[in-house]
């Protein structure tokens, strides 16, 4: 577009915007109920221009597809940090079974099969009779590790196809891509034999050339699966696997998600159902990305719990819990204060969540700042996102200050020892701490917030007897 | 053993930095003592060490009076067995 053109073009877009003058709020409330997270109100179609061609997602179609989320917080989750003992893992699979609620919103979790704990751990969690999230594997793309999902007796595996060629030359070393299409097909073929469903794992595919060597792939796994009923036929997950996938429309392939999507959907015909995007965060992009997938046709996320994974982590799987309810409109079943439970027991196992991360760190809706406490005094809606109480059990807090006083340094101490109902501390056994308090304003001039860290320090020193009780684990 | 009201006066002259001599029975913690809301706590804490007695938390908060207090300590230390000086 010349200069003159694009002066125009600004030129006509410009108009008068008139004040709407009103005496009462309008609160938006249809976007923003507040007894659920904000909606994601889709509406009409996008377009992203592919191969020279304009072509249409329909957006506002994603409210009545089948989207759902998968999880990797056994597999991709724990090669990031020392194993999960398996009575851990039995107790995250239970926690998660709640979140995900009768309808199966969180719909698998994969499982390594490799060592006697891993397929003690499958077997205990399949014997607490859940139906979701159901229990699917992960294997190498070795024959011999077929024999693993056979054993276990598993009807879906996910199989590590990797397709740039940094993996298929330098990791797999196969001589030609040729040669390693055909090996992957084998394993593919053994798995059909077996009747297991194999998912096919694009390891690297935003990294790879997708029209040499993805696509011809893909193709080649439809033809497959053509010859074989359809609860066998394959499924196909895209791996972003250094987190190099981009989400906004214009952006040249292997980076483009719209793009990829559209060409394993509907140039190779892989149905939605049967494609799932599996992120990493390397570039902060982890969960816009897998909303971004959501949207142009990708029914399956595939995430793991607070996005603990390799390197950067995953999606994490509670941020999709609240997308998919945003763009819903309803809680379809889930149990989100199972969000909170989870993150109290990964605390309490060591995993380290931040505190300013986002639903379930120890910071995520307490406000410091006095006029933003004051807004919450006067409506919490003001500085909270959406009923942080109602859906995960964590009702918003004001950083103690000078105007704590002693209720508000006993609510404190109560939630940061996580004690309810008769279990909790009255204020009279909180006086040292609520004394120590005050005197940082009235006695040493303190002008700012003290943090959880300066609190739970006096705790440990002012209230020995009951750090002892609730925190010497 | 110092008598009940002695002590009770003693802590709160203690605790609230006032002259021991001037507190009177009828004197209010807050209102003629100048008891702000932690001190009102701490007093409680303070009672409950001095006499070793477990005090309800909302009855205690609520007695007004340094008379009222002599009162519902000498009952408490009555009803928990623990001996005082009337």
């Amino acid at each position: 577009m010349n200069q003159k053109r694009q002066e125009r073009s600004s030129k006509n877009l410009r108009k008068k915007h008139h004040l709407t003058d009103a005496t009462e709020p309008n609160l938006l409330e249809d976007t923003f109920p507040y007894e659920l997270p904000p909606l994601i109100r889709l509406e009409g179609t996008a377009v992203e221009y592919i191969d020279g061609e304009p072509v249409e997602f329909d957006f506002g179609a994603v409210k009545d597809r089948d989207i759902l989320i998968s999880d990797t917080t056994f597999r991709d989750g724990q090669q990031a940090r020392p194993p999960y003992t398996i009575e851990q893992m039995v107790h995250i699979y239970d926690l998660m079974s709640r979140l995900s609620g009768p309808n199966g919103v969180i719909r698998q979790s994969e499982f390594f099969l490799y060592t006697k704990n891993d397929r003690e751990t499958l077997d205990r969690c399949r014997a607490l009779g859940h139906k979701y999230p159901e229990c699917t594997g992960w294997i190498r793309a070795f024959k011999g590790d077929f024999r693993l999902v056979k054993e276990v007796g598993l009807r879906e595996t996910g199989i590590l196809t990797s397709c740039s060629d940094y993996h298929v030359f330098h990791k797999l070393k196969f001589r030609s891509r040729s040669q390693c299409i055909d090996a992957y097909c084998e394993i593919v073929d053994a798995a059909f034999e077996a009747g297991v469903r194999p998912r096919c794992h694009l390891e690297d595919l935003t990294r790879a050339d997708i029209e040499g060597f993805v696509l011809p792939f893909v193709d080649r796994l439809m033809e497959m699966s053509e010859q074989v009923p359809e609860e066998l036929s394959v499924k196909i997950r895209l791996c972003d696997t250094l987190g190099f996938g981009v989400s906004y429309p214009g952006v040249r392939l292997p980076r483009s998600i719209p793009k990829l999507i559209y060409k394993l959907n509907r140039e190779c015909g892989v149905p939605s159902e049967r494609l799932e995007w599996h992120g990493h965060n390397d570039f902060h992009k982890v969960h816009a990305n897998a909303g971004t997938a959501w949207l142009y046709g990708c029914d399956f996320v595939n995430t793991t719990l607070f996005g603990f994974g390799e390197r950067t982590g995953n999606p994490p799987l509670e941020s999709a819990v609240f997308e998919y309810i945003a763009i819903k409109g309803d809680l379809c079943g889930i149990d989100t204060q199972a969000i909170t439970e989870l993150a109290d027991y990964m605390r309490s196992i060591g995993l380290p969540i931040p505190e300013n991360y986002p639903f379930v760190g120890r910071s995520f809706n307490t406000t410091r700042a006095g006029i933003h406490a004051d807004g919450l005094r006067q409506d919490e809606r003001i500085y909270n996102i959406f009923d942080t109480g109602k859906l995960l059990g964590r009702p918003p807090r004001v950083a103690i200050t000078d105007k704590s006083g002693a209720d508000g340094v006993t609510h404190w101490v109560n939630e940061f020892f996580g004690l309810k109902g008769k279990d909790r501390i009255n204020k009279i056994k909180v006086h040292k701490l609520a004394r120590w308090v005050i005197d940082q304003y009235d006695e040493h001039g303190r002008l700012t917030a003290i943090s959880d860290q300066e609190m739970e320090a006096q705790v440990k020193e002012l209230m020995p007897e009951y750090w002892e009780k609730y925190k010497s684990d | 053993m110092a008598t009940v009201e002695e002590r009770v006066k003693a802590v709160t002259a203690r605790v609230l930095k006032v002259p021991q001599e001037q507190i009177k029975l009828k004197h209010s913690f807050t209102v003629d003592l100048g008891a702000e809301s932690v001190q009102s706590v701490e007093l409680v804490a303070m009672f409950e060490e001095e006499f070793g007695i477990e005090m309800d938390e909302e009855s205690a908060l609520a007695v007004e009076t340094v008379g009222k207090a002599v009162e519902y300590i000498t009952n408490t230390c009555k009803e928990q067995g623990v001996d005082v000086e009337q």
